[in-house]
């Protein structure tokens, strides 16, 4: 697995935990809003990031890095992310996930391995295939069987985990959100992030208008119907 | 008299001149002989010479009518410097502003600086410092000092203020037990009773403690020293309780032209050790019978509320800038219950607003001082003092930086060099420090009815400034700069460059001890929180220096916008990641006993609270560092650009 990039603190990428974060290439998804599509469409185009560079300098601050957040692209379309977490647990460093949900054996490998601490997964529409196709941006072919998986996966698995949905104006509705939270009933945490127009690759959405706060605390609202512990992210 | 009859000989000049007083009078040629041997002590005959070359070259000016009291006064100079009477020349000076500069000032906008307000008593303020500063440099120190400060090797701060000291870190008990009962004053108040009052009190002293200092006005530990007011007060009242405080000292500045109060709110979660087993005063300035740590209930709702005032802004949800919340860090903090909670919301206000300052005391430290947070063991005399809260009360009296950038260039290279030209500067400094003890000493002893009687006030049988306790600072700039021109790296380039920063600060910390052993007072570092005289710095040093200053210099030159390092920092600009920063940043504070800060930058995003608890409590426990503080806006202090998350 190559490492595309490396972002040595984050205080804003694992709340309650001062992280780093590793970026992956490549993503089997093609949201039109990916804030890093890049790594998705051109990921040849960045130098790799040596692995014994990040190591070192995990162990140099082990003192204040509390562990590694794996971002992408789609960390899990990478057969050896197994090998790459167990080398970040190796070192005492806690792992946390984010991923799509679609490779719903790669997580399942993961969580029984203990290999992540943390796995935040995104819902990015109500579950109907063709809803969800035109926010991936793929053709989910009428199957959403590896998110719907997924979902239950971490539900039941007592892994610490959260389902997001980033809100994007005009791709989506409201009720999508509702929608989204009801499928989610019983989930331990769901977190909204509101959109941003920046580093947009598909040009329809660049003059999309972010939500505003109100908009964002009013999905909240329709959302804690159905999940108790939610909230929203984003300036 | 004979000088009266030589005054009306027939040969002097039917003119008239507008006095200073405020007069119009006839030209008499003996007042210029009058006024050289009353303000210089020249002898008469020399001054009679004088006069009457000055009388010669009025008459062949051609002036017809009216003559000016300052241009005679020039005249006489002229004529001084011709005699090669240098020094009387510097006693009869006068000091002013041209024309053009009050023009400027009065009418234009301040074009230099938008954000420096120019209301009508601004240009009052801008224009008496202005005259003290003149004052101080030709009067107050020695030339050799005042060389010192107006070549750039170094810089003392606050001139316009010569007769003040410049911070001060002052106990609420005070007020509590005296009330307000300040000289001059022409009502006196007794002791509070309420909590409302009690705070008009502490911002009507602060407001009168600024017109008494050139710097912060820091208050220790204000929540606990509220607390006993606050017995039973409701949730509502506590609310706003806090929110008058806030507002009305970050208001202040509409007093006095624009400018805040610069005050610090120094706040506790636990009850720090030393006021531990201290009677509290209560309302009408009676002891309440019970200890502070009997009231550690109010304390904490009361830092809560203080808390969520900065978390809400100001009526536009703007950040305070005055007055900062000081939270102190310390053991017993995370041994008091509750106290995750309080540093979320703590972290909160860091995360959305940027404004708390995380104080660490580790071990026996405390940093009582809160003007400059100058922090030290706590003696005896401190324990002693901690007993009765209201003698609580710190200063330093001056602030003296160094040009470090400008000993590299002079050093050539060579180590001993550096080390020696150091010295040879800071024992300029300190004389100057000495220079500013005698006058200030000299003001305070003409007691109540001299001009800084509200420090000479004895209310409690000592005078308010208590001098002895006076601290005298060293600041530093560009420590990052002087490292790069004397081993060709900056201090994040490598270990040695690092390195040898460090070991300049041990130098300088070592000297600043023995000088002040030496001289009997009480010297120490500081960071000294100096954008402006940074760039005045590198200014000087680019007209001095050329290529040298250039080859090292931050900022832009062609835009005249550049900049030397504050203090002991690391290059502001490089993208240091933060635990880097506050690692090795902190490093340099066991040496620098005021004012140490390590800022981090948070970009756009806005962090979880907890992350940040996080990171203050690790800084607490794995770090040097000795205070910090979260700034959510990249922007606002460096011209990089946004800061965009992921691979920017
Ligand atoms: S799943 Fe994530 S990385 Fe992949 S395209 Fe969507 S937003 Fe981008």
């Amino acid at each position: 697995m190559d490492v595309k990039g490396f972002m040595e603190t984050s205080l804003v990428d694992w709340d309650g935990r001062i992280a780093s974060l590793v970026f992956t290439p490549g993503c089997n998804l093609r949201c039109p809003y990916c804030y890093n599509h890049e790594l998705v469409y051109e990921p040849g185009s960045y130098d790799n990031v040596p692995k014994e560079s990040i190591f070192s300098f995990l162990d140099e601050h082990s003192d204040f890095i509390d562990g590694v957040v794996i971002v992408g692209g789609e960390p899990t379309v990478h057969s050896d992310l197994p090998d790459f977490c167990r080398a970040l647990k190796e070192r005492g460093m806690m792992v946390k996930l984010d991923t799509n949900g679609t490779r719903f054996g790669v997580l399942k490998a993961l969580i029984n391995e203990n290999l992540v601490d943390y796995v935040a997964m995104d819902v990015k529409a109500p579950l109907e295939p063709e809803k969800y196709s035109r926010v991936a941006g793929v053709d989910m072919n009428g199957n959403l069987d590896g998110i719907v998986r997924s979902i239950e996966l971490l539900k039941a698995s007592g892994v610490d985990y959260e389902f997001r949905t980033t809100y994007v104006p005009t791709l989506m509705e409201p009720e999508d959100i509702e929608d989204i939270a009801r499928e989610l009933r019983g989930a331990k945490r769901y977190v909204l992030q509101k959109y941003a127009p920046l580093n947009i690759r598909v040009e329809e959405l660049r003059g999309v208008a972010p939500p505003t706060d109100e908009e964002m605390d009013a999905l909240v609202e329709r959302a804690r119907r159905y999940v108790e512990d939610v909230k929203w992210r984003g300036k | 008299m004979e000088t009266r009859l030589e005054s009306k000989d027939a040969t002097d000049l039917a003119l008239f001149v507008k006095v200073s007083r405020g007069d119009i009078v006839e030209w008499d040629r003996q007042r210029i002989v009058e006024s050289l041997i009353h303000e210089t002590g020249l002898d008469r005959e020399t001054a009679e010479k004088i006069s009457l070359e000055v009388r010669d070259i009025v008459e062949d000016s051609g002036i017809k009518k009216y003559l000016t009291g300052p241009l005679i006064r020039e005249l006489v100079n002229t004529q001084l410097i011709r005699h090669g009477l240098i020094d009387t020349r510097t006693d009869y000076t006068r000091l002013g502003v041209p024309i053009f500069d009050v023009h400027e000032m009065v009418v234009q906008h301040n074009k230099e600086n938008a954000n420096v307000p120019h209301g009508p008593e601004a240009t009052n303020l801008s224009l008496a410092e202005s005259i003290k500063k003149q004052y101080a440099l030709l009067k107050v120190f020695p030339s050799e000092i005042a060389a010192g400060h107006e070549r750039g090797d170094f810089h003392l701060h606050d001139l316009g203020m010569i007769d003040r000291p410049y911070c001060s870190g002052n106990s609420l008990e005070y007020i509590k037990k005296f009330g307000l009962n300040l000289p001059n004053a022409l009502s006196i108040s007794k002791p509070p009773k309420h909590p409302e009052v009690l705070l008009l009190h502490l911002i009507k002293f602060s407001a009168a403690l600024q017109g008494s200092f050139a710097g912060a006005i820091g208050w220790d530990a204000v929540n606990l020293f509220f607390a006993p007011f606050l017995k039973g007060v409701d949730d509502k009242r506590m609310e706003q309780i806090a929110q008058m405080l806030v507002f009305e000292f970050a208001q202040q500045a509409v007093a006095r032209g624009g400018q805040s109060i610069f005050s610090d709110l120094n706040i506790y979660w636990e009850i720090p050790k030393h006021f531990e087993g201290v009677p509290a005063i209560g309302p009408g300035g009676e002891f309440t019978g019970n200890n502070y740590e009997d009231y550690l209930p109010e304390a904490q709702r009361f830092a809560t509320a203080l808390f969520n005032v900065y978390k809400g802004g100001d009526g536009m949800g703007r950040p305070f800038f005055f007055p900062k919340p000081q939270l102190h860090i310390t053991e017993r903090l995370f041994k008091t219950e509750g106290y995750e909670e309080f540093l979320n919301l703590a972290a909160e206000v860091s995360s959305r607003m940027g404004n708390t300052y995380y104080v660490m005391d580790r071990g026996e430290t405390a940093k009582i001082s809160e003007c400059c947070r100058l922090s030290f063991k706590l003696e005896e005399q401190d324990f002693e003092d901690a007993k009765t809260p209201w003698k609580m009360r710190y200063s330093a009296m001056q602030n003296a930086t160094l040009n470090l950038p400008r000993v590299a260039y002079q050093a050539n290279g060579d180590d001993e060099e550096l080390f020696d030209i150091i010295s040879e500067r800071m024992k300029l400094m300190a004389q100057a420090h000495e220079y500013k003890r005698r006058f200030i000493t000299r003001l305070l002893s003409m007691g109540n009815q001299g001009p800084l009687g509200l420090l000479a006030m004895t209310k409690d049988g000592e005078p308010y400034y208590r001098l002895h306790r006076a601290t005298f600072l060293f600041g530093m700039v560009g420590l990052n700069e002087m490292v790069q021109y004397h081993t060709g790296e900056e201090m994040h380039q490598s270990r040695e460059a690092f390195k040898f920063g460090l070991r300049t600060i041990a130098y300088m910390n070592k000297e600043s001890e023995r000088l002040g052993e030496e001289m009997g007072m009480r010297f120490v570092l500081e960071q000294t929180p100096a954008e402006s005289t940074a760039y005045r710095m590198a200014k000087l040093d680019l007209a001095h220096f050329g290529d040298k200053a250039a080859s090292v210099m931050k900022g832009s030159i062609e835009l005249g916008e550049m900049y030397y390092t504050n203090s002991t920092y690391l290059n502001v600009r490089e993208r240091i990641n933060p635990i880097e920063r506050v690692k090795k940043e902190g490093m340099f504070h066991p040496m620098i006993h005021a004012g140490s800060l390590t800022h981090i930058w948070l970009g756009e995003a806005r962090p979880d609270p907890a992350s940040i608890a996080n990171f203050v409590i690790k800084t607490f426990k794995k770090t040097l560092n000795d205070q910090i503080c979260f700034s959510p806006e990249f922007t606002s202090c460096l011209d990089c650009g946004k800061t965009v998350r992921g691979l920017a």
